[in-house]
């Protein structure tokens, strides 16, 4: 509890729009027993007098803390931030409620009605911000070389720009001089050989350049540390491991590519794919003669169908311009866009390459010496004679070394091979900038200019960061710290971590506690809420603010009323739009909104049921596409899962919790989903408030907060790297498990509870839990030997158990 | 402290203020479609048209951008500003005759739908760049932009292929006074 929080509540009419619709003065009334800095109506507190007299407050009753009744949060919250930071006020100190488009907008009960539902909800926001902690911003020391890894080409560009700015750089990389780098290149990026010349000029440069260094590159050891201080450690050819340190980390990854399989087209020595095309071309093998490039394996996608044409067009050049003996033509499908201007086609057209395409509804048909197309002007099939035939090279799949580099990284393979950072996509100012770059091809296949591009632009903001660091300003807005105590180093947080916010340790090093980068991370939440031992904490924004906020929330709300958590992409936004389209539905959902549905931690929603509430729904995107957290919404399934079953357990009905997916703009399912959840909630009672059962919810409680049903239950959730979505292994097997283990600890969970009124024998036990003595007394010898319970005394031949020491 | 009257009343405000700002303080309607508090006034429906007089001579302004001066009289109602307002309520009824908000104007003004009004018009972009502005100022993103000109004017993304830089948060929507980026908010998120 912090004390000197000093709030003010501020209730917007909204020139009538919420007045008319909500007792306000009621509402003041209600909240007039939480004591509070300030608490006053205000007819439009979002216009210039509005934030006058807003601001007059702040100073005249110090407030450090205020909380808006009025609109969304995400729309108006950064008015009141800047209008009220001449007066002192930051952004996380503001608060908003949504009473418009949660209660007035969408509801037909009276203002009176309204007006306590309003007041439940407010009285969650002021819960919150008593809690509220004060966001220190700590900024990053960011001196040192960037490290550049991964071998591609995009790495060089980066290394250039980084020199010519003043900044040092270690780049990782297979070749050691630029004529090896050069000889390399062919391999990822066919057809740039026309390029050698310039590249050469970029290579000298960065070769010779003082503030980079060339390591040589070893198989990875460990890539650990954070921004400012990453650590590398690489396996040299004697055993030993050498460590190269960093303040950036700068990924320049190319998609190398497979031989074609020939097979189908046999022809021998006279048919090639472009890998051994590029061969022959480099030592000079390549015989006078009619040369067809075939642009071919639709199956790979137009990216690269495009790439091979342009690569066969620049190879053609090269091919005609040093031997006139050599007939190139490229032969491509007429759907795919070709870049070129009229200037490359007039060079073309000088060098006597020619251009053709096909239509790729027919597949071409290869015969001996010819090749049959349709032409897709006219839809008449057309001939084509080739001496030699070349065929596409095709996308390979990452390689082990990319792998082992990518196990470190936030960066994952995508559908064909293609390798992406997670898809989180959040508010520029909630998240920390940028501060690990991917580059080059293997981020999805493109021309050497846009990879080095690429690698440029990585620079950039390798130099955004050092600037902002120089202004003493480079620092995140979120804050995730691990308690370094509670940590056991178990390893499941960076297991389900997609943003790569918490950091790995050394391999063989052991249970180490980890590490946050909070530059990294993205806020997400999942990992404290998947936190077997409770560790890791998000500032303002953990199961003990959700805690306080239900909980007061629940105190104003009556028997037949549920909550409802929805996350703040698709969930509230949809119910937003409900508001602002006035469709209407029931008044007895109380919404709570949450970043993403994956950071409630399951003890979050038994408290609910433990404080009074009746029922449960949580909205939140679709899985997979949809959620703006990776996994969130996944992992929140499994813990709904989990309360569940300790809900069965607990003889109580499993449809009071049950979660629903909705996206942005879908105002229309949301209301229909509150309807029906209203409605199957309907058909079962409120739950009786007796001793018996508020010692099954509090064992529920309890049983979330072991660390034993945390850990089964994180290892469910998916990971990062699982692609497929949904996918379950042994489900049943799986579940029976879990199932087991809840069986446990919530026996062991109601033992303890019942052992905190009286100390008693196992037979007394037995029948205050209505459970046979056998299935008591080993749950009993566990507890006794994990010190959870003590052996008072052996009364009458029984032992006699309590809680606490001897 | 500014001094100022509205419809004959006395007013005060401070420096920088909008006659909007005032008016709406102190329980004066003034309609409005491309106002919002949470982005900066813009000055593009016209519908908060009031009538200044300063002394030497009285013209209609908008309201929404018009900072308060000492001695001005302004009215929210008068003969004048109502007919501005009829007739760019007229404008728009007819572009969209099926716009609730637009519907819900006409008949607190007492316009009705022209001769000239457009058949088969299901949603009703009035280019106020609501969406446009929030996305800029508010989320800080620059997923949708105007396109075209003239009579062709339109609310899109940049190069009108679903945007990289859209986040899918919807405040667009919830901004949109019509209810027409609902419809259109697909094609930008993609």
């Amino acid at each position: 509890m912090n004390n000197d929080s000093r709030i003010g509540v501020f209730l917007c009419e909204c020139g009538g729009k919420i007045s008319s619709r909500i007792d306000l003065p009621q509402v003041r009334d209600l909240l007039q027993k939480e004591s509070l800095g300030h608490l006053g109506i205000y007819p439009y507190p979002c216009l210039a007098p509005g934030l006058a007299a807003m601001q007059q407050e702040v100073r005249t009753n110090g407030l450090n803390r205020i909380l808006v009744g009025g609109c969304a949060s995400r729309v108006m919250k950064k008015r009141f931030t800047a209008g009220l930071a001449e007066a002192g006020i930051e952004k996380h100190q503001v608060e908003l409620v949504n009473l418009k488009d949660h209660v007035a907008r969408v509801h037909d009960a009276g203002p009176q009605g309204l007006a306590r539902k309003a007041t439940a909800l407010l009285a969650g926001g002021i819960a919150t911000l008593r809690l509220l902690e004060p966001y220190k911003p700590v900024a990053v020391p960011f001196e040192g070389p960037a490290l550049i890894l991964g071998g591609g080409i995009s790495a060089f560009a980066t290394a250039r720009e980084l020199a010519r700015n003043g900044m040092e750089s270690l780049v990782v990389s297979e070749g050691q001089n630029p004529d090896q780098v050069l000889e390399l290149l062919p391999r990822t990026f066919p057809g740039s050989r026309i390029f050698f010349g310039e590249m050469a000029e970029l290579l000298r440069e960065v070769f010779t350049s003082p503030l980079v260094q060339v390591v040589p590159y070893q198989p990875i050891e460990y890539l650990i540390g954070g921004m400012g201080d990453y650590q590398l450690g690489m396996r040299q050819p004697d055993g030993s491991v050498t460590e190269l340190t960093g303040v950036a980390l700068v990924v320049a990854l190319d998609r190398e590519f497979d031989s074609a399989d020939l097979a189908s087209i046999g022809g021998g020595e006279r048919v090639w794919d472009f890998l051994e095309m590029e061969k022959r071309l480099a030592e000079g093998r390549i015989k006078p003669g009619r040369l067809l490039f075939w642009i071919n394996s639709p199956e790979h996608g137009k990216a690269a169908q495009e790439f091979g044409a342009v690569a066969a067009w620049r190879n053609s050049l090269v091919l005609a311009q040093k031997n006139s003996q050599v007939k190139p033509t490229v032969l491509y499908p007429a759907n795919i866009a070709m870049p070129l201007t009229g200037a490359d086609l007039a060079e073309a057209r000088a060098c006597g390459v020619g251009l053709m395409t096909y239509a790729p509804e027919v597949h071409p048909v290869v015969q001996s010496g010819y090749m049959t197309f349709i032409s897709p002007k006219d839809g008449l099939e057309q001939e084509v004679e080739w001496d030699n035939l070349v065929v596409s090279a095709v996308p390979a799949e990452p390689t082990a070394k990319v792998q082992e580099l990518l196990r470190w990284l936030p960066i994952y393979p995508e559908e064909g091979g293609r390798l992406a950072k997670s898809n989180v996509k959040l508010w520029p100012e909630d998240v920390p900038e940028e501060s690990l770059f991917f580059s080059g091809s293997a981020g999805g296949i493109c021309d050497l200019g846009e990879a080095l591009q690429q690698g440029k632009k990585a620079a950039r903001g390798v130099l955004r960061l050092r600037e902002k660091a120089r202004q003493g300003i480079l620092v995140s807005p979120v804050v995730v710290t691990v308690d370094q105590d509670l940590c056991e180093g178990c390893g499941l947080c960076t297991e389900i971590c997609p943003c790569g916010g918490i950091e790995h340790v050394k391999p063989g090093s052991g249970p180490v506690p980890r590490e946050v980068d909070n530059h990294l991370c993205h806020g997400g939440g999942t990992c404290a809420a998947a936190c077997p031992h409770e560790a890791i904490r998000v500032l303002n924004n953990n199961a003990q603010t959700l805690e306080a906020r239900i909980k007061a929330m629940l105190s104003w709300m009556q028997e037949g009323d549920i909550l409802g958590f929805v996350c703040s992409w698709g969930g509230l936004t949809s119910a937003n739009q409900a508001g602002i389209k006035g469709l209407h539905y029931p008044t007895n959902v109380y919404l709570t909104s949450v970043n993403c549905l994956g950071s409630i931690d399951p003890v979050v929603l038994s408290m609910a049921f433990l404080s009074g509430a009746k029922g449960i729904m949580l909205a939140g995107c679709t899985p997979v596409d949809g959620c703006h957290y990776a996994h969130g919404v996944d992992h929140c399934w499994y813990r709904v899962n989990v309360v569940k079953k300790l809900l069965s357990l607990a003889g109580l009905d499993r449809r009071r919790i049950a979660m629903g997916y909705v996206n942005v703009n879908e105002p229309e399912s949301f209301v229909r989903m509150v309807e029906s959840r209203m409605e199957s909630l309907e058909q079962l009672p409120p739950i009786t408030r007796d001793d018996k059962n508020k010692a099954k919810l509090w064992a529920i409680h309890a049983t979330l907060h072991r660390p034993r049903v945390r850990w089964v239950l994180g290892t469910s959730l998916r990971r990062p790297n699982d692609k497929v979505p949904g996918l379950q292994v042994d489900a049943v097997d799986a579940d029976e498990i879990m199932v087991e283990v809840l069986q446990e600890e919530f026996l062991a969970s109601r033992i303890f509870k019942a052992l905190t009124g009286e100390p008693l024998n196992p037979r007394g036990l037995a029948r205050a839990l209505e459970e046979k003595v056998e299935d008591i007394t080993p749950v009993l010898t566990e507890m006794e030997k994990d010190k959870r319970i003590t052996l008072k005394r052996w009364e009458g031949g029984y032992p006699l158990y309590a809680v606490g020491k001897a | 402290m500014i001094t100022f009257s509205i419809n004959g009343q006395e007013y005060e405000g401070q420096e920088g203020w909008t006659i909007l700002d005032v008016a709406r303080w102190n329980g004066i309607e003034i309609p409005t479609l491309c106002h919002h508090g949470a982005v900066e006034p813009y000055g593009a429906c016209r519908l908060c048209a009031v009538e200044v007089d300063d002394g030497r001579r009285s013209r209609v302004v908008i309201s929404c951008m018009y900072p308060i001066k000492a001695g001005i009289k302004v009215q929210t109602h008068s003969p004048r500003v109502l007919n501005v307002r009829r007739w760019i309520v007229q404008l728009l009824l007819d572009e969209s005759p099926e716009a609730p908000q637009i519907k819900e104007l006409a008949r607190s003004l007492g316009v009705t739908p022209s001769r000239f009004q457009k058949t088969g018009v299901d949603f009703a972009c009035h280019l106020c760049g609501l969406c446009v502005r929030t996305c800029q100022e508010v989320v800080g993103v620059q997923a949708l932009t105007f396109g075209n000109r003239g009579l062709r004017k339109e609310i899109t993304s940049p190069f009108r292929t679903a945007s990289k830089d859209c986040l899918g948060c919807g405040s667009c929507v919830y901004v949109c006074p019509t209810g027409a980026m609902e419809q259109l908010f697909s094609r930008v998120a993609g």
